[in-house]
């Protein structure tokens, strides 16, 4: 197959390689780009390890080719952190031991991240439902529950928080629609998690 | 890399793309949102020698409102439909539905053409097209055509499209005034493919069930549409015993298969016990909207 | 997976035997049938392209005939192997007379393994039982039957 030129925008970053149509957008961004932080779990669409933000969505970038992303704002997990400091949902999954090999991470720090700017005060049962398209094997998911309930709480707590990640352009296609806020129903009350009320230190040496 | 090589095209409109699917055939192979054709690629399960993306066709996407039909254009994300004000009001059936549909980050990308087009056999929205009778417009190199819904579904995966065509819009009939609806479907984990799901609609007048509309998906090739359990509604005062015979209907109208998943056996059953359910909260809906 | 079913069709014992035994039928009828070539007395090479939709796999392989009891009965297999899995039918036909008639019962066992078995489970039974009806579909229209 012929190489094409293909040009991506990834964290506000834009990014040029040489690749054939058939080349999925997860590899597109973990080799020509040099971002590998979107792993690659099943390839077919299940484990959503490959989970990364297109303009402000979440999808599975093993089911996308790269050519298909072309003029779209790309956000990876590499987007999350500014600088040194962790995203708070970063902080949340930290403080929660909510990974172990941290294989599964960057597609549930994602998923998180859309999912608490469309419902800012989830109930336990809707996290859970929110996070069903990405599978860990080590944690047993309750520690990341506990963790995406905990961001919520912060990015709520602290309105200066950085919470609208990659939505900085506009929706592209005319069919993106704005998402309805929540209201009613009870707040996450019954469900808060027990919090330690430590914030872990945050070792210094290599970023995530 | 993860599929077999092929020819990408990327037409920009309608015609173009019909075009090129009247040139490749049986040779090419549509992406829309890619959530069931790229895993089956990836694995090299389907290799088609062209792919044509219709991801740029911006005209494909819409969501029109005369009142009494709701006509979707088939590159219709899932997830915007879901969210769509105007399905909310004409059918909650269907966003309801939508809900369940994968998870976010599939409906993020998978269209409503899409998925009518791939034609699951356990798929939600065609079981709703089914049971409203509801019906997609197709163009290729004959022209213009509409496909009546109980004309559509084959087998499974197939469905009456020519490979030279491009399904162009889904129509949803909207809900009668002060009707009640209900989707349930059972799945062992959420977003799963359903085992059994059912989708009812009950319109209603002086009290009792003017019509029922019932499909489900999950119980064979494609949607059923159990005729004898909508007749059994028809006219009859709403009542447990009801429900019941309607769910004794729907049981003796599917044939399922079984599988690691659920035993036939199981599917049969719970067809019924989501019927049954499906009808009580659809009435319950209807004592609201009154 | 264990499937079964019957066929009535419209020709005699005999005929439908001789239906049912001739390569060109069977080339003709089996679905995604592309090459059938005999490699000693009931036994054929067979190459098959058979999937659904999209999903479509070549698998190469063998058709053999045997345990025959003329008119009555036969044991056919047919096993292959592709890229995207294996496959091994086995059935037993049996045939009845019934009236102008036959009557056809036959009961299988139908194994499918690898990629296409593990992805495509939840049809297999179904798609295996449909594949096969349009065998005998195929044989009724042959022995002049209307579908």
């Amino acid at each position: 197959m012929p190489l094409r030129r293909i040009t991506l925008r990834v964290n506000g970053a834009t990014y040029a390689g040489e690749a054939e149509p058939r080349k999925t957008l997860a590899d597109f961004i973990r080799e020509d780009c040099g971002l590998t932080g979107t792993h690659l779990g099943c390839e077919h669409g299940v484990c959503g390890a490959c989970t990364i933000l297109m303009d402000g969505q979440t999808v599975r970038s093993c089911l996308m080719f790269a050519v298909q992303a072309e003029g779209a704002e790309l956000t990876t997990v590499e987007g999350l952190a500014d600088g040194d400091r962790l995203h708070p949902i970063q902080q949340a999954y930290w403080d929660h031991h909510a990974l172990q090999c941290g294989f599964c991470t960057p597609g549930f720090l994602m998923t998180t991240v859309e999912f608490l700017n469309d419902n800012p005060q989830p109930t336990e049962r809707e996290i859970r439902e929110a996070l069903a398209g990405n599978l860990c094997r080590c944690t047993g998911y309750q520690n990341i529950v506990k963790a995406v309930a905990a961001a919520a709480h912060t990015l709520a707590a602290a309105p200066g928080a950085r919470r609208e990640i990659g939505t900085a352009a506009p929706p592209r296609a005319a069919n993106v629609m704005a998402a309805p806020r929540k209201t009613g129903g009870p707040p996450g009350a019954s469900h808060r998690p027990r919090h330690s009320g430590k914030t872990a230190k945050r070792r210094s040496g290599p970023k995530r | 890399m993860k599929p077999a090589p092929f020819e990408y095209h990327c037409p920009r409109t309608v015609d173009e793309g019909t075009a090129l699917l009247a040139k490749y055939g049986d040779d090419a192979k549509v992406l829309a949102g890619g959530q069931s054709l790229v895993p089956l690629m990836n694995m090299r399960l389907a290799r088609p020698a062209n792919l044509i993306d219709i991801n740029r066709i911006e005209s494909l996407a819409y969501i029109r409102d005369d009142g009494r039909t709701l006509r979707i254009g088939a590159l219709t994300r899932q997830r915007a439909a879901e969210r769509a004000p105007q399905v909310a009001e004409r059918c909650p059936l269907l966003r309801d539905a939508l809900r369940l549909v994968g998870h976010a980050q599939i409906r993020n990308r998978g269209t409503i053409g899409g998925s009518i087009a791939h034609a699951d056999p356990a798929a939600e929205l065609t079981a709703i097209l089914v049971a409203l009778d509801g019906e997609v417009t197709a163009r290729g190199p004959k022209g213009t055509r509409v496909i009546a819904a109980r004309d559509l579904f084959v087998s499974y995966l197939t469905t009456s499209l020519d490979p030279r065509e491009l399904l162009t819009e889904v129509s949803f009939p909207a809900l009668p005034a002060g009707a009640g609806w209900s989707w349930m479907e059972i799945a062992r984990r959420h977003g799963d493919f359903a085992l059994a799901g059912v989708g009812v609609v009950l319109a209603a007048r002086g009290g009792k069930i003017a019509h029922a509309r019932i499909g489900l998906t999950g119980v064979g090739p494609t949607p059923v549409r159990p005729a004898e359990a909508e007749r059994l509604l028809a006219g009859r005062a709403p009542s447990e015993d009801l429900w019941k015979g309607a769910a004794e209907a729907v049981r003796a109208a599917v044939t399922p298969d079984g599988d690691i998943h659920a035993s036939a056996e199981y599917r049969t059953h719970v067809a019924g016990v989501l019927t049954q359910r499906a009808l009580r909260e659809a009435w319950e809906r209807v004592r609201e909207a009154a | 997976m264990k499937l079964e079913g019957t066929n009535t069709l419209p020709a005699s014992v005999e005929t439908v035997w001789k239906t049912i035994n001739d390569p060109d039928a069977l080339r003709s009828c089996t679905p995604g049938l592309k090459e059938l070539k005999a490699t000693g007395p009931d036994t054929y090479q067979a190459t098959l392209q058979i999937g659904i939709a999209a999903v479509k796999g070549t698998y190469a392989g063998t058709l053999s005939i045997s345990d025959k009891r003329a008119p009555t009965h036969y044991k056919i297999t047919l096993e292959g192997t592709g890229g995207a899995g294996f496959m091994k039918g086995e059935g037993s036909v049996d045939l009845e007379a019934q009236g102008s008639g036959t009557l056809l019962k036959w009961t299988g066992d139908l194994q499918v393994g690898g990629l296409i078995a593990g992805v495509g489970q939840r049809m297999l039974g179904g798609v295996g039982k449909m594949l096969i009806g349009q065998f005998f579909k195929c044989l009724e229209e042959r022995l002049g039957g209307s579908a």
